[in-house]
């Protein structure tokens, strides 16, 4: 941590304070900037609208040119979140470029929330759920969402 | 500053190479030989310049090392589209790539590349993805470079004061030539230390002095810096605010005062989330219901502190009392157990005639009495009674009671009060007395278990209680005296009665023994020689009288004996019954059997 922080960094904090994304806030720790409590509303007209759902961010010391690290606090019932929070999304992981930013992240991860993708699972017996049978799977996706996401 | 190092390269390094070459295609014959020696030593002495020109820059280079362009602060707005998309500064060195023209800063895109492919400069473009790589003439137009290196920022040392704004193109130069601020080696050569360019000339300043503010000792040459930037007296600007301050107080200042800081609201403890900045958070107090709440809620939440402690403190009084209260009944119900021997308290004392007549209905009527008497207690204060059974209770403390209250009674005539239960309370003395023989029979202790008591509050049932312990006691003390007063009457009567009857003995006893004098001064008449005659008369007159005298003498004398055996039953039977009833009747005794021995 004795490493400045990265004009970049700063930037995109800044910017994220000052021009929020709607339905995303993103507050960086007092103690360590690269650590972000994120919360994001569930997409409108999805099985997650109405729900506030709490992530954590790390900017590792290679950011911008590795990934940001990011989990889902909430629980949530998703075919690409698995238990842990882990997120399942191409950028975040191979796909990653140094041109993306957090908000752009963040608003991915908001778009996965509107698109389940159960061809390509983390979380199996949710995914496997989501393709036999789907309206039940997103009643128990709307049921977790007034269980678990709403802030308090 | 790697521009300059390269440039700095690229104008000594050619020869090396260029001498290298020229040997090899002919390195025959002995001229050749000889010019490769030559060019050897010049190689030698080539390298030697550019070592020591290497170590200067380095020493250079340490004392002011190369400027980072993307730390800079820029002056001057720049438009988005001049910004590098991955380090997000106006591009430094910029590059297209081929094929997707996306431009980027040189070293941006060659840390992303080699971060993701090793293999060398090409990868996907990070903006659009497409398979890219670096043309060989991958520079932008020049144009593009002079828009960039025109704008301007502020010098890099406007930390440690200076102030000038310069363009991009020209901050190394500022910084290795101009730049006051810059570090440059101290103008004692012996030194070996640094000073600011613009200390140069003041000769060498690396001597100690001390802060006049902090009195921290420092070189002369750190004094300005440490003015600036370390002293904890030093003003500063707030990074958020940008309001001067102490750099002391800088701690206290986010803490306390800074309008820029992010604060949660004050009903944050009532669960407001909401985080605004100090200087707008009166806006949303406004609005904030919890904030609003907050001090109510405090001030609510004190009183019910307050209630509580003052509640407490109740609550130790009431236990004070009720431990007082207890012992007021134990007193009372020792003082109440003592009448009920008496038969002439009937008609006052309800509770105690209850208790004066036969033990069998005894207990029952005691307890009805006395939940007629008195209204229970509402809490059974620690005895050891149980509260859910009052009557069977009572009635075994009740049956016990009057039992051995009644069995002197039984075994004495009524009129006549047994010795031991004499000591009665008087009403003056009230409370301590020959308490404990009684306490079995405290009707409190065994009432109070009962239903809740009529009464709201412990002390108005306290003082009901206490009132009525009152009336009993003035009723209590009044049968006392009437009884006394009785008493003493009868026992007069029964005195007067044996007086009369030993005065009349004592008469009786005088006259026997008048005639016992006469007839035994009679005799001694006749015994005597001289009066023969007149014996003989008595003798005459007593043979005359009827039968012989001797045998009259002692029949009189049998006569006294047994009237005196009598005197001294009836004395003692007075003496018994009245104590000093007959005061006169041992002397007279004594002088009866007195007269009989002498005259004997």
């Amino acid at each position: 941590m004795s490493a400045p922080l990265p004009k970049r960094i700063i930037k995109e904090t800044e910017r994220l304070q000052n021009e929020p994304v709607p339905g995303i806030s993103a507050e960086p720790h007092e103690e360590n900037a690269r650590y972000f409590d994120v919360w994001v509303d569930g997409p409108d007209g999805s099985c997650y609208e109405g729900g506030k759902f709490n992530l954590e961010l790390f900017l590792p010391d290679d950011y911008p040119m590795c990934p940001p690290r990011i989990r889902f606090l909430t629980r949530i019932y998703h075919p690409n979140i698995d238990r842990l929070g882990r997120i399942c999304l191409d950028v975040l992981k191979n796909n990653w470029s140094p041109a993306l930013q957090i908000r752009t992240i963040l608003l991915s991860i908001q778009a996965l929330l509107g698109a389940p993708n159960p061809e390509d699972p983390l979380n199996e017996a949710v995914a496997k759920q989501w393709k036999e049978n789907q309206p039940e799977a997103i009643k128990t996706a709307r049921e977790w969402t007034q269980l678990y996401a709403q802030k308090k | 500053m790697s521009d300059s190092n390269s440039t700095g390269h690229s104008s000594l390094s050619p020869p090396p190479p260029g001498s290298r070459r020229s040997p090899s295609p002919g390195g025959t014959s002995v001229s050749t030989q000889i010019a490769l020696r030559n060019m050897r030593r010049l190689e030698a002495r080539r390298n030697m310049e550019e070592n020591h020109y290497l170590t200067q820059k380095a020493r250079n280079c340490n004392l002011n090392p190369p400027v980072d362009l993307r730390a800079l602060d820029y002056v001057s707005k720049y438009d988005d589209n001049l910004v590098c998309p991955i380090c997000r500064c106006p591009l430094v060195d910029p590059v297209l790539l081929m094929d997707c023209d996306h431009c980027f800063c040189r070293e941006c895109i060659r840390q992303t590349w080699t971060t993701y492919s090793p293999l060398g400069p090409k990868g996907d473009c990070p903006t659009c993805r497409m398979p890219a790589k670096l043309g060989p003439r991958a520079s932008t137009s020049k144009i593009l470079v002079n828009i960039l290196d025109d704008l301007v920022v502020k010098c890099p040392k406007s930390e440690n004061g200076c102030k000038s704004e310069i363009k991009r193109g020209e901050v190394q130069d500022h910084i290795t030539i101009y730049c006051g601020y810059a570090m440059v080696e101290c103008k004692d050569s012996g030194c070996g230390q640094s000073v600011r360019r613009k200390d140069y000339d003041l000769g060498c300043l690396h001597y100690n002095v001390s802060c006049e503010s902090c009195q921290q000792n420092m070189p002369k040459a750190e004094l300005e810096t440490h003015w600036q930037l370390q002293c904890p007296d030093r003003q500063v600007k707030c990074d958020l605010c940008s309001s001067l301050i102490y750099y002391r107080d800088r701690e206290e200042h986010r803490k306390e005062a800074c309008p820029a800081v992010n604060v949660p609201c004050p009903g944050a403890p009532l669960g407001c989330t909401n985080k605004s900045r100090r200087a707008h958070l009166d806006i949303h107090v406004k609005g904030c219901v919890l904030a609003k709440l907050g001090p109510v809620l405090d001030a609510q939440k004190q009183r019910m502190d307050e209630q509580e402690s003052a509640h407490k403190l109740i609550n130790r009084k009431l236990e004070i009392l009720e431990t007082g209260f207890t012992a007021m009944q134990d007193i009372l119900s020792a003082n109440r157990s003592g009448p009920p021997d008496n038969g002439s308290t009937e008609t006052l004392i309800v509770p105690s005639r209850s208790r004066a007549e036969s033990t069998a209905t005894d207990s029952t009527r005691i307890a009805s009495a006395d939940d007629y008497d008195f209204p229970v207690p509402p809490s059974n204060r620690g005895s050891a009674i149980e509260p859910e059974s009052p009557p069977t209770t009572n009635t075994t403390r009740s049956s016990t009671t009057p039992r051995t209250t009644a069995t002197p009674r039984s075994l004495t005539s009524p009129p006549l009060r047994p010795a031991p239960q004499a000591p009665f309370p008087r009403p003056t003395d009230l409370p301590p007395p020959t308490t404990t023989d009684f306490d079995l029979a405290s009707p409190f202790s065994t009432t109070a278990p009962g239903a809740d008591g009529p009464y709201s509050s412990p002390l108005h049932h306290l003082l009901s209680m206490h009132e009525s312990l009152r009336d009993e006691m003035a009723r209590v003390s009044a049968a006392l005296t009437e009884l006394d007063g009785r008493h003493s009457m009868q026992i007069l009567n029964e005195n007067l009665r044996t007086r009369d009857e030993i005065a009349y003995l004592g008469g009786q006893v005088a006259g026997m023994g008048r005639q016992v004098h006469w007839l035994t001064s009679a005799q001694l008449q006749r015994q005597t020689p001289g009066g023969s005659a007149a014996a003989r008369e008595v003798g005459t007159g007593a043979s005359a009288g009827g039968g012989g005298a001797g045998g009259s003498v002692e029949g009189a004398v049998n006569a006294m004996s047994t009237a005196a055996t009598a005197l001294r039953g009836a004395a003692r039977v007075v003496n018994v019954g009245g104590g000093q009833g007959s005061p006169t009747s041992p002397g007279m005794r004594r002088g009866v059997s007195e007269e009989g021995r002498t005259k004997l």
